[in-house]
């Protein structure tokens, strides 16, 4: 049996991480790597040579719901060996629609995903990113690739495109609306400074420091989980962590974070860590390589003024 | 209104402890509610406040769980029911598998209400595989949610939007921990939630046989090797300080 890996992600960035992921699966297994697209998306890629475009009734739907339902129809012409999916919201229903389906093992939020024998290893982070697990699943699986974890691949012009018409389906679920949320697009994955903030931060407008200071330092703003959850202040896909993105920067300067085993999961890979906290016993600082107690509203004004100054 | 809420009696990470090989020591591991799983209950007791009904709270989880079930009953659950299988030794479709089963032996619920992530593993996959095996509507990561008679419409957060979706009950929704606040059950309620009704039901009984496909090989603590240098002196210092470090970095810009 060959080894087949499909990649899905309804997120274009997010496609060419689990583009990446299953091209090194598919290398060391010797196999192909399928980019899966449904429906409209399919106009995005391919990020790999052979893709698969699903086109039918559930596939113009583009919920997770119909997505399952989509790749569960395909897999009846030919069951791949593994099936990843990007961990996005969306993307980790659709991943465990799919497994439940399927009755098949599923991995969530792989960092490095491996082959040994006919069994798909995935690491991942567990006991709020306090230990990494690597976990096993038989072949055929399906697992989700943590967003941020691999570096993405680019477009390519495929060499072999198949489609398939997946049928119709009417959902349970209806889209009423969709709202974007404030949409300041950034993207971590590539950012060599992320300037994150935390809830030392004491308003909404005060962002405004920590975005200058990123931006004077060309880099970009991140946030931890209160930030975007709780209080909204910024869309989620700046929110950094177990529930976040992972991100792996020349530098990660963190803002008025405590510095939570849950943030920390998704940035102890940075090469260089620096803390600004009032708490000089914040965790934070035992996961920094230079920490400064003191009040962020006064340091990061001097911080900026020395990088513009010396500039 | 039939309201189901499912939580996870999780590994408290605060409480783990490491092996001197680095490993933790997950067997008799101190557990507790999982955070978001409080918003989940809160959740289902405002609506049980709000339209009428009961709220029963399953659990797939060692006998230790009870705590964590009392807890949901305090807050407000009317009974629980605790499917005696400890999750760690299990995977996510083996806990959904048995909840579904479950959550059918019980009757015939109008809406299941979990949490985005359980807060020891965070994998967010036994909802929606919940929803799978009962054939149920799905609605991930809810920050609103409104039922009005047969229908349910939930505002979904996701990364760059919110959605708004509607479907027939009944369903399965998973919140996010922005949908509420938990709230603190009283002494009192304490107090009555020990003599609220909590069923055990072995997973045999539920004519389950559990073999998980995914399992946990190894598990090794994340240590942190970072310098941790201290810049002091008044912000200006500080500040400098700490730019000529990452200039020697080589991380900033000369
Ligand atoms: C299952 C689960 C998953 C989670 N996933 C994530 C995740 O992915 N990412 C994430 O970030 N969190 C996550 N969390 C939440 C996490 O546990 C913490 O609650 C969160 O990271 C705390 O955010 P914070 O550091 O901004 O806020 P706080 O913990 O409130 O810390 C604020 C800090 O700011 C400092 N401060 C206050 N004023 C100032 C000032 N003027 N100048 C400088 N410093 C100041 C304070 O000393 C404090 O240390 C998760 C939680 C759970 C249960
Ligand atoms: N063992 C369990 N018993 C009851 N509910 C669970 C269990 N495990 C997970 N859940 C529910 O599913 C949600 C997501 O958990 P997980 O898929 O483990 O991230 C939890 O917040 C609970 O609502």
């Amino acid at each position: 049996m060959t080894l087949t890996v499909w990649a899905y992600s309804e997120s274009g960035q997010v496609a060419s991480e689990v583009a990446a992921a299953a091209q090194s699966l598919a290398g060391t297994g010797k196999g192909d790597a399928v980019e899966v697209m449904v429906g409209a998306m399919s106009d995005a890629g391919p990020r790999l040579p052979n893709a698969l475009v699903l086109r039918g009734m559930s596939a113009s739907e583009n919920t997770p719901e119909s997505t399952a339902e989509a790749i569960c129809r395909a897999t009846s012409k030919g069951m791949p060996s593994v099936i990843l999916v990007g961990s996005t919201r969306n993307g980790r229903e659709v991943a465990a629609r799919v497994a439940a389906r399927l009755g098949t093992g599923c991995i969530s939020d792989a960092s490095k995903l491996t082959l040994e024998g006919e069994s798909l290893i995935g690491e991942r982070s567990a006991f709020a990113g306090k230990v990494t697990a690597k976990v096993v699943a038989p072949i055929p699986c399906v697992a989700t690739v943590k967003v941020g974890t691999y570096p993405a691949a680019g477009k390519t012009t495929a060499n072999s495109v198949s489609e398939m018409d997946v049928g119709g389906f009417s959902p349970k679920v209806k889209v009423l609306k969709t709202i974007r949320k404030d949409a300041r697009s950034v993207n971590l994955n590539s950012a060599k400074i992320i300037v994150s903030a935390g809830r030392g931060v004491k308003k909404k407008e005060d962002l405004a420091i920590v975005e200058s200071l990123a931006k004077s330092l060309g880099g970009a703003v991140g946030c931890s989980r209160p930030l975007s959850s709780d209080l909204g202040w910024l869309p989620e896909e700046h929110h950094i962590g177990l529930t976040g993105v992972t991100v792996k920067p020349e530098l990660y300067l963190a803002v008025g974070i405590s510095g939570q085993l849950q943030h920390i999961a998704g940035m102890k890979d940075s090469k260089v860590v620096a803390a600004i906290n009032t708490d000089k016993d914040a965790p934070i600082f035992q996961a920094a390589d230079y920490g400064i107690v003191g009040d962020l509203y006064q340091v990061i004004p001097a911080i900026e003024e020395i990088v513009r100054r010396r500039s | 209104m039939k309201i189901a809420v499912c939580i996870k009696h999780a590994v408290d990470e605060s409480e783990l402890k490491m092996d001197p090989g680095g490993s933790p020591m997950i067997t008799g591991a101190a557990g507790k509610m999982g955070t978001f799983d409080k918003n989940a209950v809160e959740e289902a007791v405002r609506l049980k406040s709000s339209g009428g009904g009961d709220v029963t709270i399953f659990t797939v989880g060692p006998a230790d769980a009870r705590k964590s079930m009392k807890e949901g009953l305090a807050m407000g659950g009317d009974r629980g029911v605790l499917v005696t299988a400890d999750p760690v030794r299990i995977d996510s479709l083996s806990v959904a598998g048995l909840l579904a089963k479950a959550v059918q032996r019980d009757g015939s619920f109008d809406l299941i209400i979990c949490s985005e992530g359980s807060s020891d593993v965070y994998t967010g996959q036994v909802p929606p595989m919940l929803a799978e095996l009962l054939g149920f509507a799905y609605f991930g990561y809810a920050k609103k949610l409104e039922v009005s008679g047969s229908r349910i419409r939930v505002e979904r957060s996701l990364e760059e939007s919110v959605e708004v979706v509607e479907a027939p009950l009944p369903a399965v929704v998973s919140v996010v921990s922005e949908i509420n606040e938990p709230r603190y059950p009283t002494l009192i309620q304490i107090m009555q939630a020990a003599k609220k009704p909590l069923e055990e039901v072995p997973p045999s009984a539920l004519g389950v046989e559990t073999a998980p496909k995914v399992v946990v090989r190894s598990m090794s603590g994340q240590g942190s090797n970072r310098k941790k240098v201290m810049l002091d002196g008044t912000p200006e210092e500080a500040a400098a300080k700490l730019v000529d470090a990452l200039r020697a970095e080589g991380v900033i810009p000369r």
